[in-house]
């Protein structure tokens, strides 16, 4: 049982760290909530439903990005969904860069923009990074037979 | 003068002719002209302007200088103009001068050269007259004498020769004779023998001067032969003076006749005239000379001629003719008298010959009277110019002798000299003409000097008015600009005030928002504190502190915040129907807690004819009297406060009561007032009836000094400034009161009482909707034969519900603590007692029979402060109460402070009518008609426990039917009112709900915000929905499917979210159908859900979903597009599907945006559960007959 209460404490610290430095917001806690027996891989469901769309969006704004004209309108847009998805499944840090992302679509700033994909790709990676880690240890702790602790 | 009209003539002329000169005078006078407009047009302002004097000094200072350098710059611009215009003036006048003077001096001084020439002319022409007549009769002498001389050739004898010489004598007398001017004619023979006229000017006698012939000697003197003629020997002056042995005769001549006419005498020779003689004549030639002799004080022109005897041409006498140059002299001076001036001769080398002066020719030397020189005449003039002459001259005169001088000053006058030369054979001679200027020229340098002076003081004239009419218009000028910049200044200043008042407002509105948001926390946490149950007492006392304290702090950040709505104009007052005296009765209810504290009895005394419902603004009306009676709680240690209202219809001029009639005269305008605005309105809104009510507040407190009746009213204003020490408050209440009250067309001023404290009267002017049904009282509780002993602490309250109730015809008894209530209810109910005790209401108690009694009702109003409660006695005068409470129905009116177990206690008992204080009208009603029910059905007497509570709740809630108020706030109030009571009654019991209103409100709102999520904008103008939210959010709080049956369409196109929401929703127990685009969501809408409710699938006309959440981005077609497509597809039915906008833009436009397409509100992403939920329900169960009927098909 050592082994269990250790990776739950892993687990906790791990969450807590990912609300405490800003990757998380209550959207996640809400989400966490919303997850129970009948949906049981709920978070992990949105979370993943999350990956694929942020992937699809950085590589739609990469492109949308590299045009000789750009279409600032369609960047606008992806950036619209993208922050809309972020701020659904909790990714502050990718939400507020979204938000600067927005402000320099705005403005039509290309070099503004490239620097915030940078930046949200970063975030993004980061936060799902973190996931991920967070859902192993859920798995691991699962696999171990512990309960996943409930975050408050 | 004339001068001068020329030259104005002149300057207009060229003014007029010359473009660039035309164009600059006229700029002149335009300026000119406009600055004397601009100066006349600025004399108003100049009056206004001392009213803002003291306004920003330094400003002005600032500008003045500003202004004066300017004024300045102008002032010197001006004059250089009008210097120049000077000089301009003086030019031209100089040129005029000069031309005209010029001209009339040339013909002036041709003029006056002709008349000098003429002048001098005349007197040598006379000159030359006198020469030639001299020469002419010499002449003529001599041929005479040749004539004679010849025909007495050779004379023989003595006889002969005399008859030579009386031959010779006639003829030469005859020549004497004829010729007036000459002054003598003498003829000396070549023997010796002279023959000589003379006339004697002095005394016009005339001689004949001969020698004595005795001494002649025709041999002595021998033939002048030509030898001895040519030796000139015997022809010498010495020969005459050889003669002087001779006897010189003289005989007086009869002037006319030459006839002797005196006796010859003998005269010496010195005496004799001048006798020319041979040697005068020593080329046979005639010869000249002036001489002076000494009968004659004038020069004499002497002529000599000789002559000669024709053979041989020898000399045989020679003949003198001197002429007095005395006639030139008289017509000089005849000439000088005429014309002025000086004319004088003189020969070649100076020598005076005439002169027009008086003054004598000669000079008496020891050698007799000689000439003299012109520069030693005694006539200043002559002298002077004489020297002056030779000074210019000296002795080389000009070679013609002619000289013309204009301007010679001698001594102080300026003379015209002219000279002429005449050039006579031996005599040349000079004339000299000496005119003074003045004479000839002398006007005309008058007029010249004149007219220069006048010229000349007529343009410094011009100079000196232009200086003056430059300085009077910039003076006016300066005047005009400095009063534009004191204008622009004051304006500037102005909207300074103006901006930095809106600063202000805003500054504040901002502020108190700010302010209030966190304390509505602070309060709302209270308040979650307060209702832990875990507090020990004192720490409940001190949260309750805080909690009042907070409230304080509220209220006053609220009163800020309404002063600068109401000064930044933004206060719009509400039409909406409620119920005033309800409202009033609620507001009493709650300060009647803060009354009790301070052992002050609050009253409402609301006359019947109160329109029920009137039309306003009812939270303003509300905040009117709470800041009245707040205000008279703070002063009013003890007595009471009344809060009276009545009604006057406008229309209906009958005054309803004679009471107050004096109060009204000192109101004579609002009726008036009223009437005009009737008038007004009567077209716009006719079926609007408008009322006046009139309220007054009464206390019994400190009262106001009657010089600061008006200042209350102001803004921070307090009528003693100790007060703030005392009782605290900002003053700002009162200044909203009145405010409010204007802005309901109403007025509001403190009026004089009669005894301590304030009597604040106000009127407000409100529509009443319709005619509504009075009801009547009189009748209903009179026919049930009601009674009621009031008894009650307060004097004034039971004095007004007493006078009240006899007026509705219910008989009163009055009791004011114990032992009268003791006694009454034994007079009433044991009638023995009654006939002993007789102090109320005599005939009443008397009318009261038996019967009567058993017929009636009688209801006992006891106040719980009439019983001991402080020691154990209450219990038995509860005891005592009881033996009536058969026949009695008792009411108990109960302090917000009462205990539980007193509570109880009565409950117990059976004493199940209680109300809490204050007792006012319609809780006397209430109570009334709850003991005529209970008349009606006695078999329910001491129900059980919990339909007690609901009576009780029911009596105390009265004022909370959802109904009667469309205000958000009150209906807030409303609500919170039941859960609090809910709350309070579950917890403590019957705790007492003495919340105030105004905490109510902003515990209410704020809470809401705490509630939801902070990030969540909060817009005013969505209160109300947010409100109605709000409650079914709470209701909801506990189930968790509170969304139970609730069909929802979900538009959204991001994956994730169409999955949380759906997870979200279908927790609460929605239904959810998924679409991913505004297109599908449209279609999904046409034609029935596949996957939805089997049951509804046939139902075309209701739609098939409740609710749709929209969300605003979506591809192929957007939430706005899709909402606008659905609207318009609903166009014409009645149906309307709530639609949700999702979106994760949070600011307002889009707020807006998403309202405008039509969609019914607005949720941000990320989705608040509590929020979303509430958002549905609201719009769900707003129209829940929709829901059923479709449900139910």
């Amino acid at each position: 049982m050592d082994a269990v209460s250790q990776l739950q404490r892993q687990f906790v610290e791990h969450a807590t760290s990912l609300y405490r430095e800003g990757y998380l917001d209550d959207q996640f806690t809400q989400l966490l909530k919303l997850q129970d027996e009948s949906n049981p891989d709920f978070v992990v469901e949105v979370v993943s439903l999350f990956f694929e769309d942020s992937e699809k969006l950085l590589n739609n704004l990469a492109t949308a990005l590299q045009q000789e004209s750009i279409d600032y309108k369609q960047v606008d847009a992806h950036v619209h969904q993208f922050k809309g998805s972020s701020s659904s499944i909790g990714a502050q840090r990718v939400k507020n860069v979204c938000v600067v992302f927005r402000n320099y679509c705005d403005e039509k700033n290309l070099d503004g923009c490239l620097v915030c994909l940078e930046q949200a790709k970063n975030e993004y990676l980061l936060v799902r990074n973190k996931l991920e880690a967070l859902f192993n240890l859920e798995q691991q702790i699962l696999q171990a037979g512990g309960s996943v602790p409930m975050m408050a | 003068m004339e001068v001068k009209g020329n030259k104005c003539n002149y300057v207009i002329s060229r003014s007029s002719n010359t473009s660039p000169m035309a164009t600059f005078i006229r700029r002149v006078f335009v300026r000119i002209h406009s600055a004397v407009d601009s100066w006349e047009k600025n004399h108003s302002p100049c009056r206004r302007r001392g009213l803002h004097r003291d306004v920003e000094q330094d400003e002005l200072q600032h500008i003045n200088t500003n202004c004066l350098s300017s004024y300045y710059s102008v002032f010197v611009a001006r004059l250089a103009i009008m210097v120049m215009l000077a000089i301009l003036i003086g030019l031209l006048t100089l040129l005029t001068w000069h031309f005209t003077k010029v001209y009339t001096r040339t013909s002036l001084n041709a003029l006056a050269y002709g008349l000098r020439y003429e002048l001098l002319q005349r007197p040598v022409l006379r000159m030359w007259g006198v020469l030639n007549s001299t020469v002419e009769i010499t002449t003529a002498q001599v041929k005479l004498s040749e004539y004679v001389v010849r025909k007495y050739k050779k004379p023989e004898n003595q006889a002969q020769q005399v008859e030579l010489y009386e031959v010779m004598r006639a003829v030469t007398w005859a020549l004497f004779a004829s010729h007036r001017a000459l002054n003598s004619i003498t003829i000396k023979y070549q023997n010796g023998f002279v023959q000589a006229f003379h006339r004697d000017p002095r005394d016009n006698s005339t001689y004949y001067i001969y020698n004595d012939l005795t001494n002649y000697t025709m041999a002595g003197a021998g033939p002048y032969d030509v030898n001895a003629s040519s030796s000139h020997q015997g022809w010498n002056d010495q020969t005459i003076r050889s003669n002087i042995s001779a006897i010189w005769y003289r005989e007086p001549l009869d002037p006319n006749t030459g006839d002797k006419i005196g006796k010859q005498k003998a005269i010496p020779p010195d005496e004799l005239i001048n006798i020319a003689g041979i040697s005068q004549v020593p080329y046979g030639a005639p010869s000249w000379h002036v001489a002076v002799s000494k009968f004659t004080n004038s020069p004499l022109l002497s002529a000599a001629m000789p002559v000669r005897d024709a053979p041989d041409g020898s000399i045989v006498a020679v003949v003198g003719v001197t002429t007095s140059l005395y006639s030139v002299g008289q017509l000089m001076k005849e000439l000088v008298e005429f014309h002025s001036g000086h004319i004088y001769l003189t020969s070649q080398e100076g020598w005076l010959l005439a002169t027009s002066s008086t003054t004598p020719l000669l000079t008496n030397t020891s050698d007799g009277p000689t000439l003299m020189m012109a520069v030693d005449s005694q006539d200043p003039v002559i002298q002077t110019g004489a020297k002056w002459l030779l000074k210019a001259y000296g002795n080389k005169p000009p070679p013609n002798h002619e000289v013309h001088i204009e301007k010679a000053k001698l001594g102080n006058e300026l003379y015209y000299i002219d000279s002429f030369f005449l050039n006579l054979k031996r005599l040349p001679m000079v004339g000299v003409l000496i005119i003074p200027r003045k004479y000839i020229m002398g006007k005309v340098d008058e007029r010249a000097f004149k007219t220069l002076m006048i010229l000349i003081s007529a343009s410094v004239c011009i100079l000196v008015i232009g200086c003056v009419c430059i300085f009077v218009l910039t003076n006016g000028v300066s005047k005009e600009m400095k009063l534009r910049a004191e204008l622009i200044s004051h304006l500037d200043a102005r909207r300074k005030a103006e901006a930095s008042s809106n600063y202000k407002s805003q500054f504040l509105a901002n502020m108190s928002h700010e302010l209030r948001t966190p304390m509505a926390a602070v309060i709302g946490l209270l308040d979650i504190l307060i209702s832990d149950e875990c507090l020990t007492n004192e720490q409940y006392a001190t949260v309750s502190q805080i909690r009042r304290c907070s409230t304080a702090l509220l209220r006053l950040l609220n009163n800020i915040l309404d002063i600068s709505k109401v000064e930044s104009g933004k206060l719009v007052l509400e039409e909406a129907e409620f119920d005033m005296g309800r409202e009033l009765e609620n507001l009493v209810d709650m300060f009647s807690v803060q009354c009790k504290n301070h052992n002050v009895e609050t009253v409402i005394d609301l006359s019947d004819d109160m329109p029920k419902v009137v039309q306003g603004d009812s939270a303003r009306v509300v905040q009117i009297f709470a800041n009245l009676i707040s205000n008279s709680i703070k002063f009013t240690t003890s007595g009471y406060i009344n809060l009276r209202g009545w009604c006057e219809d406008p229309h209906s001029c009958t005054e309803n009561g004679n009471f107050r009639l004096d109060q009204k005269a000192l109101w004579p305008a609002p009726k008036n007032k009223l009437i005009q605005q009737e008038s007004e309105e009567k077209s716009s809104c006719k079926k609007d009836k408008k009322v006046i009510l009139w309220f007054e507040v009464d206390d019994t407190g400190c009262g106001i000094d009657p010089s600061k009746w008006e200042s209350v009213f102001e803004s921070f204003e307090q009528a003693d400034p100790s007060t703030t020490r005392l009782h605290g408050g900002t003053g700002l209440g009162l200044c909203i009161v009145r405010t409010l009250v204007n802005k309901m067309g109403g007025d509001i001023r403190v009026v004089k009482k009669n005894g301590p404290g304030t009597l604040m009267q106000l009127y407000l002017l409100l529509g009443t909707p319709a005619d509504i049904p009075q009801e009547n009282y009189k009748l209903k509780y009179a026919d049930h034969n009601l009674k009621v002993v009031l008894a009650l602490n307060g004097s004034m309250c039971r004095m007004i519900l007493s006078k009240w109730l006899f007026k509705i015809g219910v008989p009163t008894w009055d009791a004011c603590e114990w032992n009268e209530l003791t006694h009454i209810l034994q007079e009433l109910f044991i009638p023995s007692r009654y006939t002993q005790n007789l102090t109320y209401e005599c005939s009443k108690v008397e009318s009261i029979s038996k019967q009567e009694m058993e017929v009636s009702v009688f209801i006992v109003v006891v106040d719980i402060g009439l019983l001991n409660l402080s020691t154990g006695i209450w219990k038995e005068q509860l005891n005592f109460l009881d033996i009536f409470n058969k026949r009695a129905k008792f009411a108990w009116v109960l302090n917000h402070d009462t205990s539980n177990t007193i509570k109880m206690e009565l409950h117990n008992r059976g004493h199940l009518l209680m109300v809490n204080e204050p007792l006012y009208k319609s809780k006397m009603i209430q109570i009334m008609e709850a003991a005529i029910k209970e008349k009606m059905i006695p078999l329910r007497h001491g129900g059980i426990l919990g339909g007690d509570t609901h009576e009780f709740l029911e009596i105390d809630n009265v004022h909370s039917d959802p109904e009667s108020s469309n205000d958000s706030e009150k209906s807030e109030i409303n609500t919170i009112q039941v859960e609090e009571t809910r709350r309070t009654f579950s917890s403590s019991r019957y705790g007492a709900v003495n919340n105030c209103f105004l905490e109510l409100t902003e515990v209410c709102s704020e809470r809401n915000k705490l509630g939801a999520n902070e990030t969540f904008p909060v817009a005013a103008n969505r209160c109300n929905s947010q409100e109605n939210r709000m409650q079914y959010a709470e209701k909801t709080v506990n189930g968790q499917k509170s969304l139970e049956g609730v069909r929802i369409l979900l538009a959204e196109d991001t994956p994730i979210l169409q999955r949380v929401a759906t997870i979200m929703l279908e927790k609460m127990g929605a239904i959810v159908s998924v679409v991913g685009d505004g297109v599908q969501a449209v279609e999904a809408l046409q034609r029935p859900v596949e996957d939805g409710m089997p049951a509804q699938t046939k139902m075309r006309d209701p739609p098939p979903y409740d609710l749709i959440l929209m969300d605003c981005q979506m591809p192929k077609m957007d939430g706005y597009e899709a909402t606008k497509t659905i609207r318009r597809a609903e166009m014409g039915t009645d149906l309307h599907i709530p639609i949700v906008a999702l979106t994760a833009h949070a600011m307002s436009s889009d707020e807006a945006k998403c309202l405008e397409v039509g969609m019914d509100a607005y949720l941000t992403k990320p989705i608040d559960c509590k929020l979303m939920v509430s958002t549905i329900l609201s719009l769900t169960k707003l129209q829940p007959n929709s829901h059923i009927i479709s449900s139910i098909k």
